[in-house]
């Protein structure tokens, strides 16, 4: 029973930060309609450059308990290489998708190098200091407490990003960008700035994210590429340019491959796929997304 | 006679290519090899991307099917019959492309890349989950086989591929490439082109738009059979590697490369990236990045690839005549 | 004699919002018959419902006898019904002989020939190049059909329909867009083009009321989703009452 329990609490880990990445897809592809397969390069960006933080960090003597603060900054840092790789995107905006599509695989193509060439073609991981935060124990249940904080994290996260869109003047801007590129602008919205900024944040998420996971698994080459597909999952289950579907959609996948481990080994990432193309046959648009092409 | 310049360019391109073993190191013509192969399930791609506008990210997975039809051929079955492979992998490739392309060309777009992009990891995962036969990470061996019921038992491997099956590859290029000259040129392209730039349009004017892509779907997955066939038959091994996605997006970046909207452009694409990765690997350890930054240049600012560049380059040329 | 073209109680809701009821009306072979009436009052849905594009809510539409609700644009060209669009539909990589073309084949049940050069079947190219003369679009037959002007993009939106040999017609305002010294010119041509083609019968959806009242056999006012009159154009344009209703105020000339 705890063995369920611990790897179900796997799961909701494992979720929480899909959730980030899948935030950042959704966004950008809600306001610029942009799939972007860079978004597991994100990820890994923010991996290793998290090992590297923290271990410089730990280093020059900053205490263990600042690790889950630190590595929100490091994802944060990483910010800056939105707005350059969004002036290579915007080349592409009015074109077809295709050209979308493949101006990210070939920045896919790109960060493999860039990793390998700043870090090398080894895995990358932190020893055990994440452990500084302790464990919860309930009998045989137990939860490190770090991973919680990050469920918790991505929860606020969840519920910082949603008052954003919804209550605030900007996220309305965002929202109406998203609705009608051409009534925005016409209305005196900037666009230009929005998609930069959109972008910008998309890409933070998905660096946080993948910081926030080093503690607890390595950063590697293949993770960049592996994640795309975990990623997208989660957003086609959820539907396209939704939040709440992110939401949804990394719960499913997070809880889904935790579950397959414990009761269907052989079809664990099977289960994935075959969910990913039930519901792109079933309903296109997802849980919460709309009407499909 | 007058050649229209695409027949000079098949021609040209024929004889160039039938003239490299005499000239060209053994090493070279080994590259040409895999060479065929992309070029043949590029012709295939094309015709699914180009002329009926719909951009797969899963159609590794049909060079997958040849390449591991080929190895339960040869190795389970023990045939060595390399045409009987390829039917086999044809037959194969348009049986699972059938289902697979009925559920997928219902979309378009976006829709559509993922859906492929599903459907391709899908395969991967069961050539991992069935290793008992598949061989999982380690895959299949693919044994050698007699071409034109001849096994040129004299000549060993690398003469063997530098030589009979050069030409033999050739032919059967140029056969994939007539094939797919008529497809295109067809009453059936016509209506294929026609659903790319209107599928609105096109139903009206009475083109049956989902048949037609799903004719468009199965013929590109048979294509990529032979491709794998080929592939998988000069590595020796049908490798599950062959069929991730960043590989069926590697085909696209050849696609691209060469120019999508022309109908030499993806065996132009597959020739360009397999001698420019070739020289990169060579030259840097981190070709992978040059090789974005290429797709990069290209998408951005030559769109049409290096036969939109040549067939611009031909037309200025042509202006500058008086 | 069967109408081409027929409606009965024709009706279809989008939940609440009822966008067209109880629509009945035919429509017989030498008739040019003109659907006109104010934005919102219905036009749409009922060509689309006409042309088999959307399935009724109640009521049943039927051309050549055949009921042939929610077909679909495919099944329908086959059946010998086409239509030709407000806004301009084009193939923009296509040439205009290969738009044309592309009608033929399917008139010509070639669309399942994977091998034969459609550059040497003589049958399409004569047809292609018969109805490029009626709309005179000949000397643009080579022309990429994004390089032509609007006004040719409009004829070769029309005259691919034409291609398709139809018995009925829809033409969906064909002038729109269109300076009005052209008006007339274009419709007599539909209209000649259409006689050369075979076509029986034409349903017309405009806003003018000139091009109305000069070539309609009948004319069917919508208003609020129900059919106002049903009458030709002497008696139609004699009630002032209507008139009001479907245009506003006439002001004098």
């Amino acid at each position: 029973m705890s063995a369920f329990a611990n790897i179900l609490a796997g799961g909701v880990f494992h979720a929480a930060v899909l959730f980030l990445v899948a935030a950042g897809l959704q966004l950008v592809f809600g306001v610029q309609k942009i799939v972007n397969l860079a978004c597991g390069s994100f990820y890994a960006l923010g991996a290793y450059f998290g090992v590297t933080f923290l271990t410089y960090a730990h280093q020059a003597g900053v205490s263990d308990w600042l690790i889950l603060p630190e590595l929100i900054v490091a994802g944060i840092l990483l910010g800056f290489i939105g707005p350059p790789l969004e002036r290579m995107l915007r080349t592409v905006y009015d074109r077809d998708e295709s050209f979308q599509l493949l101006l990210t695989f070939a920045m896919v193509l790109m960060f493999q190098d860039v990793f390998k060439f700043v870090w090398g073609a080894n895995p990358r991981s932190l020893d055990s200091a994440y452990l500084v935060y302790g464990t919860i124990r309930a009998g045989d249940f137990s939860i490190p407490v770090y991973n919680l904080l990050v469920i918790l994290a991505a929860i606020g996260v969840a519920a910082g990003l949603g008052a954003f869109l919804q209550r605030t003047n900007y996220g309305r801007i965002l929202r109406a960008t998203a609705e009608n590129r051409g009534m925005a602008e016409a209305l005196g919205v900037d666009v230009r700035r929005i998609y930069a900024t959109v972008f910008t944040l998309g890409a933070v998420l998905g660096t946080t994210a993948g910081a926030l996971v080093v503690p607890t698994a390595a950063a590697s080459l293949d993770m960049a590429v592996e994640f795309v597909v975990e990623a997208f999952a989660v957003v086609v289950i959820g539907g396209l340019g939704s939040m709440r579907g992110a939401l949804a959609g990394a719960l499913i996948v997070g809880l889904i491959r935790a579950l397959s481990i414990v009761f269907f080994p052989e079809v664990e990432v099977l289960a994935i796929y075959m969910i990913v193309i039930g519901v792109l046959l079933l309903r296109p648009a997802g849980l919460f997304g709309k009407a499909a092409a | 006679m007058k050649l229209s310049p695409a027949a000079t360019a098949a021609i040209g391109g024929t004889v160039i290519l039938a003239a490299l073993p005499l000239v060209l190191p053994p090493y070279y013509v080994g590259l040409m090899i895999p060479f065929y192969g992309y070029a043949i399930a590029l012709l295939g791609f094309n015709l699914l991307f180009g002329y009926t506008g719909l951009l797969s990210f899963g159609h590794a997975m049909f060079l997958g099917v040849g390449a591991y039809g080929a190895a339960v051929m040869t190795g389970v079955l023990g045939f060595k019959s390399f045409e009987l492979t390829l039917l086999a992998a044809v037959a194969a490739s348009a049986l699972i492309a059938l289902p697979v392309g009925f559920l997928c060309v219902r979309y378009t777009g976006i829709f559509f890349g993922m859906l492929t992009l599903a459907f391709g990891m899908l395969f991967h995962s069961f050539l991992f989950k069935f290793y008992s036969v598949t061989g999982g990470d380690s895959g299949m061996r693919v044994a050698r086989m007699n071409i034109l019921g001849l096994g040129f038992d004299k000549y060993n491997k690398i003469e063997f591929l530098a030589g009979p099956f050069y030409y033999y590859c050739l032919a059967l290029l140029l056969i994939a490439g007539l094939i797919m000259w008529r497809l295109v040129h067809s009453p059936f392209g016509l209506h294929l082109r026609a659903l790319r730039d209107n599928a609105r349009k096109a139903e009206y004017l009475g083109v049956h738009v989902h048949r037609c892509r799903l004719a468009a779907f199965v013929v590109s997955a048979m294509f990529g059979a032979v491709g794998g066939v080929i592939l998988g038959f000069r590595v020796g091994l049908a490798d599950p590697e062959l069929v991730y996605w960043t590989q069926s997006g590697q085909l696209v970046f050849m696609a691209v490369l060469g120019g999508f909207t022309n109908f030499f452009g993806p065996v132009i694409g597959a020739l360009s990236y397999i001698l420019l990765q070739d020289q990169l690997q060579s030259l840097t350890e981190y070709w992978r990045f040059v090789l974005g930054a290429v797709l990069a240049l290209i998408v951005i600012v030559f769109p049409e690839g290096i036969s939109g560049i040549a067939v611009e380059f031909r037309r200025r040329l042509g202006g500058t005549r008086a | 004699m069967t109408p081409l073209l027929e409606t009965r109680g024709l009706g279809k809701a989008y939940g609440p919002f009822r966008a067209l009821e109880n629509v009945t009306m035919t429509v017989n072979e030498q008739e040019l018959v003109s659907v006109v009436g104010p934005n919102g009052a219905g036009k749409t849905t009922l060509v689309n419902l006409l042309t088999g594009l959307l399935k009724p809510s109640e009521g049943e539409v039927r051309f050549m006898g055949a009921d042939i609700a929610g077909i679909g644009p495919v099944a329908l060209a086959e059946r010998g019904l086409a239509r030709a669009f407000q806004l301009i539909q084009i193939f923009p990589k296509l040439t205009t002989a290969e738009t044309i073309a592309a009608a033929v084949v399917s008139r010509q049940n070639k669309r399942w020939r994977l091998f034969s050069s459609l550059s040497a079947d003589g049958e399409v190219n004569a047809r292609v190049r018969e109805v490029a003369d009626i709309f005179g679009l000949t000397h643009r037959l080579d022309t990429v059909t994004a390089a032509l002007s609007q006004g040719e993009k409009k004829l070769l939106d029309v005259a691919s329909a034409f291609a398709l040999d139809p018995k009925v017609i829809l033409l969906d305002e064909p002038t729109s867009g269109v300076a009005t010294a052209d008006k007339h010119g274009i419709m007599q041509t539909l209209i000649a083009a259409a006689k050369q083609a075979g076509v029986k019968a034409i349903v017309l959806v405009e806003h003018d009321m000139d091009l109305v009242a000069a070539y309609s056999s009948r004319i069917i006012a919508l208003s609020a989703g129900q059919v106002l009159a049903d009458l030709p154009p002497d008696r139609f344009f004699s009630d002032p009452h209507l008139i009001e209703t479907v245009i506003g105020k006439r002001r004098g000339h």
